[in-house]
């Protein structure tokens, strides 16, 4: 599992993205610096963090950051 | 590295990355890709800028960062441009396409990365499809790929185009159930590669990943592979990336030409000092074997026009000895240029290595197993590269081949030549202490010395040290352990342990002394420090706490000897220099005393400790 809290963190301080809670809800081309290559570094990295596999597909279909949070922590 | 560094900061950045380890090197890397290269280029002009355009077959995104953090371990400021998704035939084939535009235009050098991955002939397998076919595409992709790398080479001048072998996956090769037809699949790849690795154009290079796979790296994650078409991990293409650093520091400059070596725990297992020239480790034994293993490398990268040199902490005659005498050194003297064994400091070392060789320290790779002087060395001399050599010498192969440090396109002759003239020109020099330049590092680095009666598990270490200590042994009174814990249920004596830690890390157990009491007389009967921590001011700030002692107590006198060996005789000056007036001297030694009148000289940069166990003497 991973709470909401480390899900920023791993965004900020692994991924290197200046986010904050707030932005995890919104579309992820609104978001600031997002590339569409780090949906893979963070399945990556989500992986590696929470020690189960990710629906890679469904997450590279993910709307907003929020969205692939719910994937990671879905049970 | 912690956040995203300010393009200010670029130049801390390299040693800042010379501290992590490789495991924490693509998160730095996803910081220092948000790097605008013009920033750092706007802060620091001189910085060397090397420009990248990385074309491909996949998604090769993660080549960016993983690109950034290699070369920045080089101090190169990568220029990327990454190229559409799947353009790199049309990029290479013509002449307009932004490939070339984007080379052409580069300030420095410059490179064109075609990254292969084994869907560019997968994807092209005819439903269904046999061995033979496989062959087929192969062929057509290395034809292809060679009419590419001419086209390059006519066209991209000064620049080079970085090339890959192609991993075979097993999902591919287990598809053919007929064992002679999967065979025949594997040998056609392998020849495919084969032909890649044998294309001949001084602009063109191939990084063979067959060696960086059997170093356990993955080379694909279906998942990744098929939702998002990156073929290769990103694990590999960091691989990939370190080589293409090395390429690109090549081509940067300046060259690496000398390695010079420490050698204690670096060349052969123990410390000289401490078990003379007879007893240290190499050839025989489970770690012998591994410094032999060791040595021939450094003899092979030797052979290949490498310059080698030892710096080592010790006196020069046994190492002299060891070098000429000892029969399971693969390494001789003549395989050096230099041997300097001395008492200074490895940097001031290097720096007349440098002088005496006519070359920058730019020039240097040193190797050393102690994290202080390594320290010491980043610190002092920032354009040396350093390997970082652990306590495991099964690892310094790897270690000090890992960044490639003296790869050249091509050996020339002048190279093969080059050991054999400099050695001609072998001047060792003298060995004089000058410690001055130390005191800024010395401060940094944090020591603290603790001075107390050994604890009864600590004798035997003390009587370890009394017998192999020869260097720091004031009157090389060796005691057995027996005779150690006598001394220490001696009401009028002290056996007081030495510890030391700095920010390194924590040495145990390094030193000893020695007190009586005698009437009003406080005699300090022997000084022992191991010779890894001497030259810290450690031994000045313990006799400094004796005296100091000594000062509060009921002695009118502290009284110190100096027995003369053939090992010892840097030490000979030790307490006058502290502040002591000789009593009588000659040639098997000296006595001194000190009234207490004046006290001892502090030493800053030490954090002491010191406990006497609540005896007065």
């Amino acid at each position: 599992m991973i709470s909401v809290e480390e899900y920023v963190a791993l965004l900020r301080d692994e991924l290197a993205l200046p986010v904050t809670e707030d932005d995890l809800g919104r579309s992820l081309d609104t978001v600031d610096t997002w590339d569409s290559v780090h949906l893979l570094t963070l399945c990556t990295l989500l992986e590696r963090q929470t020690g189960r596999p990710l629906p890679f597909a469904r997450v590279l279909e993910a709307p907003s950051l929020a969205a692939v949070y719910e994937l990671a922590t879905a049970s | 590295m912690i956040g995203l560094p300010p393009a200010a900061e670029w130049p801390s950045v390299r040693g800042l990355l010379a501290d992590l380890p490789d495991e924490a090197l693509p998160r730095a890397g996803r910081f220092l890709a948000r790097l605008d290269p013009a920033d750092v280029l706007a802060a620091h002009p001189a910085t060397p800028l090397v420009s990248l355009y990385v074309t491909g077959h996949g998604t090769l995104a993660a080549l960016r960062p993983a690109l950034a953090v290699e070369l920045a371990r080089h101090g190169l400021l990568a220029g990327i441009t990454l190229a559409d998704f799947d353009a790199w035939v049309r990029d290479l084939a013509d002449p307009a396409s932004d490939l070339y535009t984007t080379l052409g235009k580069a300030d420095g050098p410059a490179f064109a990365l075609a990254v292969l991955d084994p869907e560019i002939v997968a994807a092209e397998l005819p439903p269904p499809w046999r061995a033979g076919d496989a062959a087929r595409v192969l062929d057509a992709k290395i034809e292809l790929v060679e009419r590419l790398a001419a086209t390059f080479a006519a066209t991209a001048r000064g620049a080079t185009l970085v090339l890959n072998t192609l991993p075979l996956p097993r999902e591919l090769t287990a598809q053919l159930l007929d064992r002679r037809e999967r065979a025949a699949l594997g040998a056609a790849w392998r020849e495919a590669n084969a032909r890649l690795l044998r294309l001949d154009h001084p602009e063109v290079a191939v990084v063979d990943l067959d060696p960086l796979l059997a170093e356990g790296v993955r080379a694909r994650d279906p998942r990744q592979s098929v939702y998002a078409k990156a073929h290769l991990t990103d694990d590999l293409l960091a691989a990939y990336a370190r080589e293409v650093a090395h390429l690109a520091r090549q081509a940067a400059g300046p060259a690496k030409k000398v390695l010079v070596l420490d050698l204690d725990e670096t060349v052969w297992g123990g410390v000289l000092g401490e078990v003379g020239p007879e007893g240290v480790e190499v050839a025989e034994g489970y770690r012998g074997e591994a410094f032999t293993r060791f040595q021939r490398v450094v003899r092979q990268l030797g052979s290949q026009g490498v310059l080698v040199a030892a710096v080592s902490k010790n006196d020069p005659e046994p190492v002299a000895a060891v070098l000429r005498d000892h029969p399971g050194m693969t390494l001789r003297a003549g395989d050096f240029v230099q041997v300097r064994a001395n008492w200074r400091p490895k940097h001031d070392n290097l720096a007349e290595l440098a002088g005496d060789l006519d070359l920058a320290a730019d020039s240097f790779v040193f190797a050393d197993d102690s994290p202080f002087e390594r320290g010491l060395v980043r610190r002092e001399l920032p354009g040396v590269a350093v390997v970082d050599l652990t306590g495991e010498p099964a690892l310094h192969v790897a270690a000090l081949l890992r960044d490639g440090w003296f790869d050249v396109p091509r050996l020339t002759s002048d190279d093969l030549a080059r050991p054999a003239r400099y050695r001609e020109e072998d001047a060792r020099r003298g060995f004089l202490e000058s410690f001055d330049s130390l005191e800024g590092y010395l401060a940094e680095l944090g020591t603290e010395v603790r001075l107390a009666p050994a604890a009864p598990a600590q004798l035997d270490r003390v009587s370890q040290i009394t017998l192999r200590t020869n260097q720091f042994n004031l009157t090389t009174r060796r005691l057995s352990p027996a005779e150690v814990r006598d001394l220490a249920g001696d009401p009028d004596a002290w056996v007081l342990a030495i510890s030391s830690a700095d920010r390194f890390g924590d040495h145990g157990l390094v030193g000893a002394v020695l007190l009586r009491r005698d009437g009003a007389v406080l005699r300090v009967e022997n000084f022992l420090l191991s010779c890894r921590v001497f030259g810290r001011g450690i031994e000045h700030a313990v006799l400094g706490a004796v005296l100091e002692h000594a000062r509060g107590s009921a002695a009118r006198e502290v009284r110190a000897a100096y027995r003369r060996t053939a090992r010892n005789g840097r030490v000979a000056g030790f307490y006058p220099e502290a502040g002591f007036a000789t009593v009588h001297a000659d040639e098997a030694g000296a006595e001194f005393r000190h009234d207490l009148t004046r006290p001892p000289e502090p030493v800053p940069h030490i954090r002491l400790s010191a406990d006497f166990g609540g005896q007065q003497p």
